[in-house]
């Protein structure tokens, strides 16, 4: 802690509790939905707590096929793009080639076209490659939004790793497959990690090009969500909002100190 | 002097050896080739349609766009070699899009303002003072990052609509909390609500990575808090804080789901008109239109954020 600098008790205790009840109070105001039996306006408490439309959702074979359609679709989609991207982050990361520079901004600006404009636009191409309502449609389009992360995340891991370690280790006699499985590739798994993370949360939150692409033949959880706050009550809505943030909070668990200790934001810094 | 050394004694060892698997490849050819599948990735599945998109906006209907043509109302065919603009000439002159468009710059602006300040604000706190009450701040303003954003809009949507907490809970004071649910208000709430975790973490980290005996010595010499965060701290973290504002200021610009489910039906943001002149209207070649016109916005300032970058690339003597 710095010493000087001083800042009023009070004010510090209200933007806390300002901050909280902006962050948190819809997410709980939500969450508190799906045990309510009814709930009228202005009634601070509902009218009962159930568990009823928790079995709703399981029972109904729509929701429950969206679910499982989320859960198989975004782990192909995240080793699918460690697969293409990954390489390409260790030579952005590590090697000085030519056009370098033009990748990441190629893919920076890829990134920058209004997401929604490009799904009217590839509309086009799906059809013509047979890929509308098909199973690798929606994986494709997935696919697209986790690039940025994959590629630049690691790519900042990857070029943060030092390189005399890798030199000692060599000289001390380790082949270069070794050197860069228990050095490079161990430097810089917070990186890879966080980029992992991030692309599963893109993969599974992304709602309006899997909807355009795979309905009505797939859906997935987030594109059954727009039809969900349509057609049922905001107490199975809120349900399935639980079941949706659930992988998203556990990945928070896992990946929280590094996302928080920097590796994120040195990801998004062009080198 | 080790890593003189050893490169010494690597190259020693390459010499004697002569072979080593890679150095038969040049590594410019290698790193071109590794970057291949995601560059073919993003040329086939992001380049190919836009500039299909692009021709087809400029009324080019034969090809790859003529069943769109056919199935799309008001289609403008191209009148010279190059295309028409036409369909540009449309959207310009809709006074629907005239308020769309103010709505979203104002939304863009309004809220990236916001967001920055907020951000700055709280990474300010955590770097100067610090403490639990900072982290308890960062990390409620991580939050966001892991709430999917439709249930996140959704959540925004019951709690400050018609029957949400927010009335219900002032009703019991007697006061009329307005219903800020499909007003612009709803969306620069939900905007900022979402964008919030990457302002936070871009800034934090650049404030976090200044020298504290940069901070103290400017106090010894006297400097006012205010003086060492407008004359050291802010300056040294100018670079992520642009990062930071245009990341989210160019998320903003093409935003849809928040605007779909907390804004009003008319005016609204462009994402939500280009997906209902593609769908509910059937006008797909306008659609295209909006959708060039916001990327040409948020081209603009994604070459704010490049330079910025090279920029702190020179000054630090990576380039």
């Amino acid at each position: 802690m710095l010493k000087k600098f001083k800042f009023g008790r009070i004010g510090i205790n209200l933007f806390i509790g300002l901050l909280a009840l902006f962050i948190l109070g819809p997410i709980f105001w939500l969450a508190v939905h799906a045990f309510a039996v009814d709930w009228h306006y202005p009634d601070l408490y509902p009218s009962g707590v159930t568990l009823h439309w928790w079995s709703k959702v399981f029972l109904d074979s729509a929701l429950s096929t969206a679910i499982r359609n989320s859960l198989i679709i975004s782990p192909i989609v995240v080793i699918l793009s460690m697969v293409i991207c990954l390489p390409a982050a260790y030579a952005a990361g590590r090697m000085n080639y030519f056009g370098r520079k033009a990748f990441m901004i190629g893919v920076f600006s890829a990134n920058s076209f209004p997401k929604i404009g490009l799904f009217a636009a590839i509309a086009t191409l799906y059809y013509a490659l047979n890929l509308m309502g098909t199973f690798l449609g929606v994986v494709i389009v997935q696919l697209l939004g986790t690039i940025i992360y994959m590629t630049w995340i690691p790519a900042a891991a990857f070029a943060a790793v030092p390189r005399n370690l890798e030199e000692a280790a060599r000289d001390a006699g380790a082949n270069k497959f070794t050197v860069f499985r228990t050095i490079t590739l161990r430097m810089a798994m917070p990186g890879i990690l966080v980029a992992i993370v991030m692309s599963f949360l893109a993969s599974f939150d992304e709602a309006q090009g899997s909807y355009l692409v795979g309905a009505p033949a797939i859906y997935t959880m987030p594109t059954e969500m727009y039809s969900l706050v349509q057609n049922y009550p905001i107490q199975v809505a809120a349900v399935f909002s639980i079941l949706l943030a659930l992988p998203s909070v556990l990945l928070l668990g896992l990946a929280r100190k590094h996302i928080m200790g920097g590796q994120l934001a040195e990801g998004f810094q062009l080198k | 002097m080790i890593s003189l050394r050893s490169k010494r004694n690597s190259e020693g060892s390459l010499a004697k050896k002569g072979e080593r698997p890679s150095s038969h490849v040049r590594p410019g050819v290698l790193g071109l080739a590794l970057s291949l599948p995601p560059l073919l990735l993003v040329g086939v599945f992001i380049g190919l349609p836009i500039l299909i998109g692009l021709t087809f906006s400029l009324g080019f209907t034969a090809g790859p766009n003529r069943v769109i043509s056919i199935i799309g109302q008001q289609i403008h065919k191209k009148s010279h070699w190059w295309g028409t603009l036409q369909a540009y000439s449309d959207v310009l002159h809709d006074s629907r899009f005239r308020g769309d468009l103010v709505l979203t710059i104002f939304v863009t602006v309004l809220s990236t303002t916001l967001v920055l300040l907020l951000a700055l604000a709280i990474a300010l706190y955590q770097r100067l003072i610090g403490g639990r009450k900072a982290s308890v701040l960062v990390t409620l303003s991580i939050v966001p990052l892991f709430v999917p954003v439709v249930i996140s809009a959704w959540a925004i949507h019951t709690f400050y609509g018609g029957d949400g907490f927010m009335r219900t809970f002032f009703s019991h004071f007697g006061i009329n909390f307005p219903t800020l649910t499909s007003t612009p208000s709803a969306i620069v709430i939900g905007t900022v609500w979402t964008s919030l975790p990457f302002a936070i973490l871009m800034i934090s980290s650049g404030l976090q990575a200044i020298p504290d005996a940069l901070i103290e010595s400017a106090k010894d010499c006297g400097a006012s808090s205010l003086r060492v965060i407008a004359n050291i701290l802010i300056p040294l973290a100018k670079t992520p804080i642009i990062i930071a504002g245009s990341f989210t200021s160019i998320g903003i610009l093409g935003s849809f789901t928040i605007p779909l489910f907390l804004g009003p039906n008319q005016p609204t943001m462009l994402g939500v008109e280009i997906s209902n002149f593609f769908g509910s209207y059937n006008r797909p070649q306008q659609s295209l239109v909006m959708a060039f016109i916001v990327f040409a916005i948020a081209s603009g300032i994604a070459v704010m954020y490049v330079r910025s970058n090279v920029k702190s690339a020179k000054e630090s003597g990576r380039l």
